[in-house]
């Protein structure tokens, strides 16, 4: 079971000052479900900035509160191949410290590359030079009306509606070539969030990968909430290390500075956390 | 969600326009400030060249922003049976940095323009928003606080409806109506049809003022 953070949920301006101690994170209470539906602040994406300062992107807005996120995927051993027993048996380990079943989710990354002239894909060397060969689209599961764009070599996270995947298209500038999902189930453990999942090509079975994520509803300053986040992972590590799995989940930082992101957690940091997994788990597969 | 935007020629009695708006919508004016940004696709890139644009509102506290894809004139027998230019438009709010990831993604700068003046939203058979602007240009780039009027006492007028494939044609044919009562005003064409200047508009924009709209035109 999981002992949880006070009952009253942070109000949005506020962060929550954690009453227990970050460990024992899980104690013998029994697992409690989170009160209510998710307090989200719509996290406005103004800028109090005028047009000359477009250059940096500006800080999220302080009443912005979104609880913490994590992002992990799996390394397997050299020489293992991937599958999706590993899937099960992390799910399994969900339930065995007290979470339940709260559903699917998915979220998609889908990579835009540009077109020229002659057609799709083709002479790329005519492009100029500083005409990025890829762009990222994300979709999160819980915010379907939202859509991020990231632009890995400039750093740089857009933010904005569903609309833009057909702006996208109308333009006709880049075009949109691998729709890469990850999905899974979801569990609640008191106040935390766990998402397991696969990383699958849109429309087949072929794993290209595993990852989880772990969401920390009280806080949403990356700061504060990182201790009890280590916490949390070695709980989980030492939990799924007993079923001897030929592998580990890993997390990997993002420079969410380098993004211009600050300290209070967004939905534009976990679409920069979701671009950095997937890199990773491009490269745990290559290797 | 498609937007279609109606493209409307340009007006002279502004106020009168404005008086007859606000009895045919029953809703307060709303002011528009919108600095517009016009970018296009560099050399070689796309199946075909781009241009999309970025609306900067400055109305609000809070600047915000939007971008916005308008698409060619809509043609066929449709099109040909309608007496006023419309175009699609698609449009997704962003977050403040669209400006520098339209750049990074190969679209240059070709123009920019400040529009001033009015707006209103209503319900009238579609979701209306008939704007009306002066068209202003900035001496440097993105001097907003500089801009000064292109064409001095002339307006622009842009009606937008919200249609899905599903409903396009009741929404054209609630834009067809609408505009029957600006006609007084202004009449509405296709470029090159018209000069867009009614003979009468200035005896109906001084009954306008008169009455403050209460009259039938």
């Amino acid at each position: 079971g999981i002992s949880h953070c006070p009952a009253r949920r942070p109000a949005p301006c506020e962060d929550s000052r954690v009453k227990t101690p970050p460990s024992p994170l899980l104690a013998g209470a029994p697992p409690t479900r989170r009160h209510g539906p998710r307090q989200v602040v719509p996290c406005s994406r103004l800028s109090p900035s005028p047009l000359s300062s477009h250059g940096a992107q500006p800080p999220a807005h302080p009443v912005s509160a979104f609880p913490r996120r994590r992002l992990m995927h799996w390394h397997p051993n050299p020489g293992v191949t991937l599958n999706t027993q590993i899937l099960s048996e992390a799910c399994g380990c969900a339930e065995s410290l007290g979470g339940t079943k709260d559903g699917r989710w998915k979220t998609s990354i889908i990579f835009y590359r540009p077109m020229t002239r002659d057609g799709a894909g083709g002479a790329q060397q005519n492009l100029p030079p500083d005409v990025p060969r890829e762009l990222l689209g994300v979709a999160l599961h819980e915010r379907p009306g939202l859509y991020f764009s990231i632009l890995r070599n400039q750093r740089l996270v857009l933010q904005a509606d569903a609309a833009f995947s057909q702006v996208m298209e109308k333009l006709q500038s880049f075009k949109a070539r691998v729709n890469l999902n990850f999905e899974g189930f979801q569990y609640q453990l008191g106040d935390f969030c766990l998402r397991i999942g696969k990383c699958v090509p849109n429309n087949t079975e072929t794993l290209r990968g595993i990852m989880m994520e772990v969401e920390y509803y009280p806080l949403s300053s990356i700061e504060k909430s990182r201790a009890i986040m280590v916490d949390f992972f070695d709980i989980w590590q030492e939990t799924l290390a007993k079923k001897s799995l030929p592998g580990r989940f890993i997390h990997v930082e993002s420079n969410f500075a380098e993004y211009g992101l600050s300290d209070h957690y967004s939905f534009q940091h976990t679409a920069v956390q979701y671009a950095t997994c997937l890199q990773q788990l491009m490269a745990a597969v290559r290797a | 969600l498609t937007f279609f935007f109606l493209w409307v020629c340009t007006m002279q009695h502004v106020e009168a326009l404005e008086v007859l708006l606000q009895g045919l919508s029953g809703v307060p004016k709303e002011r528009v400030r919108v600095h517009e940004l016009c970018l296009k696709s560099v050399p070689m890139l796309g199946a075909v060249p781009s241009e999309v644009r970025l609306l900067c509102d400055l109305a609000q506290p809070t600047p915000s922003w939007t971008i916005r894809h308008v698409g060619g004139a809509m043609r066929g027998a449709g099109a040909e049976q309608i007496s006023i230019l419309v175009r699609t438009i698609v449009e997704s709010k962003a977050s403040s940095n669209v400006l520098r990831y339209f750049y990074g993604i190969g679209y240059k700068l070709d123009h920019e323009i400040l529009k001033v003046g009015f707006a209103f939203r209503f319900q009238r058979g579609a979701q209306f928003t008939v704007t009306v602007t002066s068209a202003n240009k900035m001496p440097k780039l993105h001097a907003t606080d500089e801009a000064v009027q292109v064409t001095p006492g002339i307006q622009l007028v842009e009606i937008t409806a919200p249609a899905a494939a599903n409903n396009y044609n009741d929404v054209v044919s609630a834009v067809t109506s609408f505009c029957e009562y600006l006609a007084p005003l202004l009449h509405l064409s296709k470029p090159g049809n018209s000069t867009g200047i009614v003979p009468t508009a200035g005896a109906a924009a001084a009954s306008l003022m008169s009455s403050g709209g209460a009259k039938t035109l």
